[in-house]
């Protein structure tokens, strides 16, 4: 499967998997580390529980939008059972596509709002 | 750590489908521990908050989790459910016609199952609707010598009331009443209920608007409370469920009532099967029914009594409290008690529609519902062999499938889900069916007059008896199909090869013999029922012509009329009825035969000693003078009644030969004394309650001497009785306009009714009898057909290898034939036992009813032939060696 194809097969994204996207563009980050910044990102209406966070990688990592990363090893307690996650090529694709996608229909939204 | 949410969590994290719980248990278990130390989710109110989070997470979450993200094989025992359940229903579709006829099938076999427990269960199970704790009632009857359920009087029930307050809280009568109700100028006959004081305490029932009846003050001044409380269907159709109507008036035999409470919805009256229309306190029986004097009458037993077991008192209690309560009665009122043996208690849960009826409703109904158990048995078989005959076309499938791995196990618990799927989408259709059934079934109305009212209506434990039904159908079925699928050699089902070199299948053969046993019980049962049913319709009802007879009924007691004027009123319509010039003569009768519901009557015959517990009731009639003549009954001995057997003349009876026979045998019955009445006239034996019932003695009363005011006319006319209905409506109107005048019909319309139960059984049984035979025969056929047919093979070689056709076949129909006869011989058996335990329920008909026993197998063997023949004909006619090469 051509890299385009699997874009146009997996846009547009759920609003859980973009934001995972938009936590892991800063960094890789483990799994708990992810629902925090999600529930920052956005004002808390996202909190997910285990399960929805485990389920949604699974279904990332299938999709091929995120990959398991090194465990950095200096994250204080526990860190060498915690897995890391990263953002992949695709991954940055898609969010690069869906914040395009966003962007152009808030504009839209806004000059009607205005005129 | 020891925290109870994350043991909780633990065992939720082991319901996740094992693969995904491999790769991500630590990591959830470790997320859980990172949330739980969140300030929100600490604490014991965090942990409540923790535990909803993770519920819905749950939920959330696993569709996710069932998800495949890989195609490499199965992911735990839901993932390969729900594989099998697509699979299912892509072969459901894929083959249409099959899926139809298995579905159908199996449908009608649920479907009457479900409609005859829902009726069943609401008939005879079911508790009292809107009765309170209806286990607690208790009904209670009089015991006499060869009557077991005797009714109560007035003074009786009050003193039983008064008498037995240590194991009963409360103690009610009740009884149907026919009253005019009088609106807008017109009168109507309703049939109501009048009821004592404290009836509404007795059920536990709180009327819906007012109140009910007083107890303690209702119950006491005869004439002095003219109230009425209304069920709640009759205050809906009449008062529009106006709440208004509580305080307003109507009008019961000219009098007007208060109406001072509605009942509630649910409580249709003290009898499951009826809806009462309304309630009035025995207090008013005076102006309800002023012919007898039923508040005074100890011996006039009319009333059923209902009494509510304190809380702790048990039927034994009862029993003890209710036999000293006899003895005190017994030596206060010797003449009225003497020859009560008792009193019957018996349970309001267990009474089913009358406790009368008690053995006959149970024998029944277990019967019709072995009969439908069976129809859904032999659907099973039908249905079983469908699926065999396509898993012989699925054998290829199979094999592929085994030798690429799949295990026995899987492919079984595919079948097993295929038919599962398959009964499940039956039962549903079954219940679609059971639900046109019951409503066909609620429209019913027995011939006995009364608010009927017969609901069938479903609940929770109807559709779990047809999800039952399904699910036992289903593994019934399914079995067969999964086990030899199970069983068969991967290399064989490869390469396409027939029933391996062994000749025909186990399975096979012991459906052929299930078939034909089952469909004989069934039809041989059924088969009994017809006959009997038919030997009953060919009766003699004892009396001549019923085609041109015609009858009214009219009651002009209830418009206030006197006895005297109700007498000339009888006389003037008879005179002008009479005139009709399509009328030959006029009579009236307060019974005609075959109404069901003869009054009986104790005896007292002075030269004829009865024998403890010999019956000592018989049925009687009132009818005038012209009855005989007019009905077309023979008179056997003496004379008949003229307008001269009035109250004047000397006390007079007509018996019936049968009566005749049994208290003065081989001398003349004319001239000897029956209760301080002289025998003047014996007459043939007809038939009175129904066309099936054992001779019966009978006695006819002058009415003109034997006062009854609610009497029927009946003519016997010449020309079309259709057509005099409107004519004798006329002539009573024209004398009363506002009295009401019912059952206006002829005499094959009321036998048609009285015929009812019969034909309605007789075409239920039909029915099933027939959808019996379909099925039995399809199935036999289908089973015969497929089992020859799977040795297509092995004949085609035989024929190669020089055998004659006509001793292929010889052999094939032989082998087939012994088989079917095997299961006849077994269903012979079994229907020789089964139809012992019929034999009370049988009229005129033995158990061993040579038609039955003979015609039934005789049909279901040449089936079995036929079946047998046509398709090994076809194979042994088949080119060898295109059967050779099909490999």
């Amino acid at each position: 499967m051509s890299h385009d194809q699997a874009l146009e097969r997996i846009l547009p994204l759920t609003s859980t998997t973009f934001h995972v996207l938009v936590s892991l563009a800063g960094g890789a980050r483990h799994g708990y580390g992810i629902a925090q910044e999600v529930e920052e990102l956005t004002d808390g209406t996202i909190v997910m529980g285990p399960g929805t966070l485990y389920g949604t990688l699974k279904r990332m990592l299938a999709n091929e939008l995120i990959a398991e990363a090194e465990n950095p090893g200096d994250d204080g307690l526990h860190t060498e059972r915690r897995r890391y996650y990263e953002i992949t090529a695709l991954g940055r694709s898609a969010l690069s596509a869906e914040s395009d996608r966003l962007l152009r229909a808030a504009r839209v939204a806004q000059e009607r709002l205005s005129s | 750590m020891n925290d109870p949410m994350r043991s909780f969590y633990r065992v939720l994290l082991a319901l996740y489908p094992s693969r995904f719980r491999e790769r991500y248990a630590a990591d959830l278990l470790q997320t859980f521990d990172d949330r739980r130390r969140e300030a929100r989710f600490s604490g014991l109110l965090g942990g409540l908050r923790l535990l909803f989070f993770l519920l819905t997470d749950f939920v959330v979450s696993m569709p996710m989790a069932l998800e495949r993200t890989d195609r490499s094989g199965g992911d735990g025992i839901m993932n390969d459910f729900l594989q099998d359940l697509r699979f299912s229903v892509r072969m459901l579709l894929k083959n249409p016609m099959f899926t139809v006829a298995a579905v159908v099938t199996l449908a009608l076999g649920i479907g009457l199952n479900t409609a005859t427990y829902t009726a069943v269960r609401n008939l005879l199970l079911a508790p009292l609707p809107g009765a309170e704790e209806p286990d607690r009632l208790v009904q209670m009857y009089r015991r006499w010598p060869g009557l077991e359920y005797g009714a109560n009087s007035i003074p009786h029930y009050q003193d039983v009331r008064d008498r037995s307050g240590d194991v009963f809280e409360n103690v009610a009568a009740w009884q149907f009443m026919p009253m005019a109700l009088s609106a807008d100028g017109r009168s109507e006959r309703i049939l109501g209920m009048v009821v004592s004081a404290n009836f509404f305490q007795t059920y536990g029932v709180t009327p819906v608007h007012g109140r009910a009846f007083i107890p303690g003050e209702e119950d006491t001044g005869p004439g002095a409370h003219p109230v009425v409380v209304l069920g709640h269907s009759f205050w809906l159709t009449r008062f529009g469920g106006d709440p208004g109507a509580v305080g307003s008036s109507l009008v019961l035999n000219g009098d007007p009532y208060r109406i001072v409470g509605v009942a509630p919805p649910d409580f249709g009256g003290p009898m499951s099967v009826a809806d009462t229309p309304l309630y009035v306190p025995i207090m008013m029986l005076g102006q309800i029914a002023p012919r007898i004097d039923l508040l005074e009458a100890r011996g006039s037993n009319s009333f059923t009594t209902v009494g509510r077991l304190r809380d702790g008192a048990t039927l034994e209690r009862a029993e003890e409290v209710m036999a000293s309560v006899l003895v005190q009665l017994r030596e206060e009122y010797p003449s009225s008690y003497e020859e009560q043996l008792g009193t019957t208690l018996v349970l309001q849960s267990e009474a089913g529609i009358h406790p009368s009826f008690g053995s006959t409703q149970g024998a029944m109904s277990a019967v019709i519902m072995a009969v439908v158990g069976l129809l859904l048995l032999i659907a099973c078989v039908n249905v079983a062999n469908l699926f065999l005959a396509r898993a012989r076309d699925r054998r290829h499938e199979m094999g592929v499938r085994l030798s690429l791995g799949a295990s026995r196990g899987r492919i079984v618990r595919q079948l097993l889900t295929e038919s599962l799927m398959f009964a499940l989408v039956a039962g549903v259709a079954g219940l679609g069916l059971a639900k046109l059934a019951t409503g066909l079934l609620a429209g019913f109305r027995p011939p006995i007059d009364g608010p009927w009212r017969f609901d069938f209506s479903m609940d929770g434990s109807v559709l779990a008896f047809t999800f039952l039904v399904s699910v036992a159908a289903g593994v019934v079925f399914g079995m067969a199909p999964a086990l030899q699928a199970a069983r068969s050699d991967t290399v064989a089902a490869v390469k396409g090869e027939g029933g391996g070199t062994g000749g025909r299948s186990r399975t096979s053969s012991v459906l052929v013999m299930a078939q034909m046993a089952l469909s004989l019980l069934l039809l041989i049962s059924s088969g009994l029922f017809l006959r009997s049913l038919q030997s009953a319709m060919e009766i003699d009802p004892g009396f001549e012509d019923p085609s041109s007879l015609v009858m009214a009924s009219f009651d002009p007691g209830l418009q206030g009329y006197e006895q005297e004027e109700t007498q000339a009123f009888f006389d003037r319509i008879a005179e002008q009825v009479t005139a009709l010039p399509e009328v030959s003569s006029v009579t009236y009768t307060n019974d005609v035969p075959l109404s069901l519901g003869s009054s009986d009557t104790s005896l007292d015959i002075p030269d004829y000693e009865f024998a403890e517990n010999e019956r000592r009731n018989a049925f009687y009639a009132m009818v005038r003078e012209g009855y005989f003549e007019t009905m077309g009954i023979e008179l056997v001995e003496g004379r008949t009644y003229t307008r001269a057997d009035d109250a004047d003349g000397a006390p007079v009876l007509i018996v019936n030969q049968r009566f005749a026979e049994r208290f003065w045998p081989g001398e003349s019955a004319v001239g000897k004394t029956v209760n301080d009445r002289t025998v003047v006239g014996v007459v043939e034996t007809g038939k009175y309650n129904s066309l099936g019932e054992d001779p019966a003695e009978f006695m006819y009363y002058p009415q003109r001497s034997a006062y009854r005011s609610e009497m029927t006319l009946v003519a016997r006319t010449a020309g079309e009785p259709e057509a005099v209905l409107p004519r004798i409506r006329e002539v009573v109107r024209a004398n009363d306009p506002n009295l009401p005048i019912y059952d206006v019909r002829t005499m094959e319309t009321h036998m048609g009714t009285a015929l009812l139960p019969a034909r309605l059984a007789g075409s239920v049984l039909g029915i099933f009898g027939l959808l019996g035979l379909t099925l039995a025969g399809v199935g036999i056929y289908g089973v015969m057909a497929y089992s020859v047919s799977q040795r297509r093979r092995e004949l085609g070689i035989r024929v190669a290898l020089g055998a004659e056709r006509a001793s292929v076949l010889k052999l094939v129909v032989g082998e087939g034939m012994r088989l079917a006869v095997v299961g006849a011989v077994i269903g012979l058996i079994a229907a020789f036992g089964a139809t012992r335990l019929l034999q009370g329920l049988l009229y005129n008909v033995g158990a061993t009813d040579p038609v039955a026993f003979v015609g039934v197998p005789a049909v279901l063997l040449s089936v079995a032939a036929l079946a047998v023949y046509l398709p090994a004909r076809r194979a042994a006619s088949v080119d060898p060696n295109r059967v050779l090469k099909a490999e």
